[in-house]
């Protein structure tokens, strides 16, 4: 019996999903993200830090509109393609600790790779050969990462499709890994010194930027063709708007 | 009667209704919902699922709230504070009789 609750219960917080509405919206503002870092190679660069902070601006700005503008236009296609046909749900209400925790966690999720990127360059002299991998494993640790979290995700709504997204990020993580292990990595001097602005260094963080770019835009792809299926899936299964029998 | 066996006794049995166990379980998880998504997720027939939203209501379990989308009624369903107890109570006392059954079935 409480098996039959548990999957009740996954139904009901897994209704934001139903359409593939999300996966969609999601999966264009990933490719818009990825966009942004891969073409960010061929902005003009007079310094580097000024180059990152101007591609890192971009990406926030992009994200923060993004996000606005995916939220208003799922208001919308919710409002007169879900609702009519399979009823409006309210979600449980956010207090401002939810809101606190979902902040620190797109933080997390989004940030921090960056972030840590950048940590590891500072750190360079005690870690050259881990910086140098890099632009390897860097996609294959985020790529388990969002595996990870989707897997979870999946398991907290009953959403099976959610499996096969995570095990499709960490596939890619891991092919974007062995790819450009297999173009060859910086190689780094013995005598490397500390600092960010050495060409070496500034020649594996382009590398990783790139691994991330391509790591978003594949997972931005997936995210859209899951998406479009489960709309298609959802459409076939619900043609029409509900209408009351006389 | 072993002690579990007893406790079943105890249960709730607003609640422990099928149709009304789904309904209280589909709302737990949601702020409030709709007759449609109801009608939909139960797969009750709407006059069996107006039916037990009354009986959810009259016991207190359930508030109604009606509106206007436009010239459109809206009917929102949600648990209130009694039903959400109701509910945590429900589930407390059924799993450990879930349980000792499931380990009795092993043996």
């Amino acid at each position: 019996m409480n098996v039959q609750i548990d999957t009740v219960l996954k139904r009901a917080r897994g209704y934001w999903f139903i359409d593939g509405f999300t996966e969609m919206a999601a999966g264009g503002l990933f490719v818009i993200l990825a966009g942004i870092l891969l073409f960010s190679e061929y902005m003009p660069r007079a310094s580097f830090a000024g180059w990152f902070l101007s591609v890192t601006s971009e990406i926030v700005i992009a994200k923060l509109i993004g996000i606005l503008v995916a939220i208003l236009i799922l208001w919308w296609l919710k409002d007169h393609f879900t609702y009519p046909r399979t009823g409006f749900v309210r979600g449980k209400q956010v207090t401002a600790t939810q809101v606190f925790v979902i902040l620190r966690n797109v933080i997390l999720f989004l940030f921090l790779p960056i972030l840590a990127l950048l940590a590891a360059c500072l750190i360079i002299a005690s870690a050259s050969n881990v910086l140098a991998s890099m632009p390897a494993w860097f996609p294959v640790g985020l790529g388990l990462i969002w595996g990870g979290m989707y897997l979870l995700a999946g398991k907290w709504m009953g959403l099976r499709r959610f499996r096969w997204l995570a095990v499709m990020m960490a596939l890619t993580g891991i092919a974007i890994g062995i790819w450009q292990f297999t173009i060859g990595l910086p190689t780094f001097p013995p005598n490397i010194q500390s600092g960010i602005f050495q060409p070496i260094v500034l020649q594996t963080i382009n590398r990783t930027l790139m691994s991330l770019g391509f790591l978003i835009l594949i997972s931005g792809v997936i995210l859209m063709l899951s998406g479009l299926v489960t709309f298609l899936r959802y459409r076939k299964e619900n043609p029409n708007p509900y209408v009351e029998e006389s | 009667m072993s002690g579990s066996l007893q406790d079943l006794s105890g249960l709730d049995r607003v609640i422990h209704e099928p149709a009304r166990l789904m309904l209280v379980a589909l709302l737990s998880s949601v702020e409030s919902a709709d007759f449609l998504f109801l009608l939909k997720e139960s797969g009750l027939t709407k006059g069996n699922l107006s039916v037990h939203l009354s009986r959810l209501e009259e016991v207190g379990y359930l508030r109604v709230d009606k509106t206007f989308q436009g010239k459109i009624p809206h009917t929102e369903y949600s648990l209130t504070a009694k039903g959400k107890t109701a509910f945590n109570e429900y589930r407390k006392k059924l799993d450990p009789i879930i349980r000792q059954h499931s380990r009795a079935a092993k043996l």
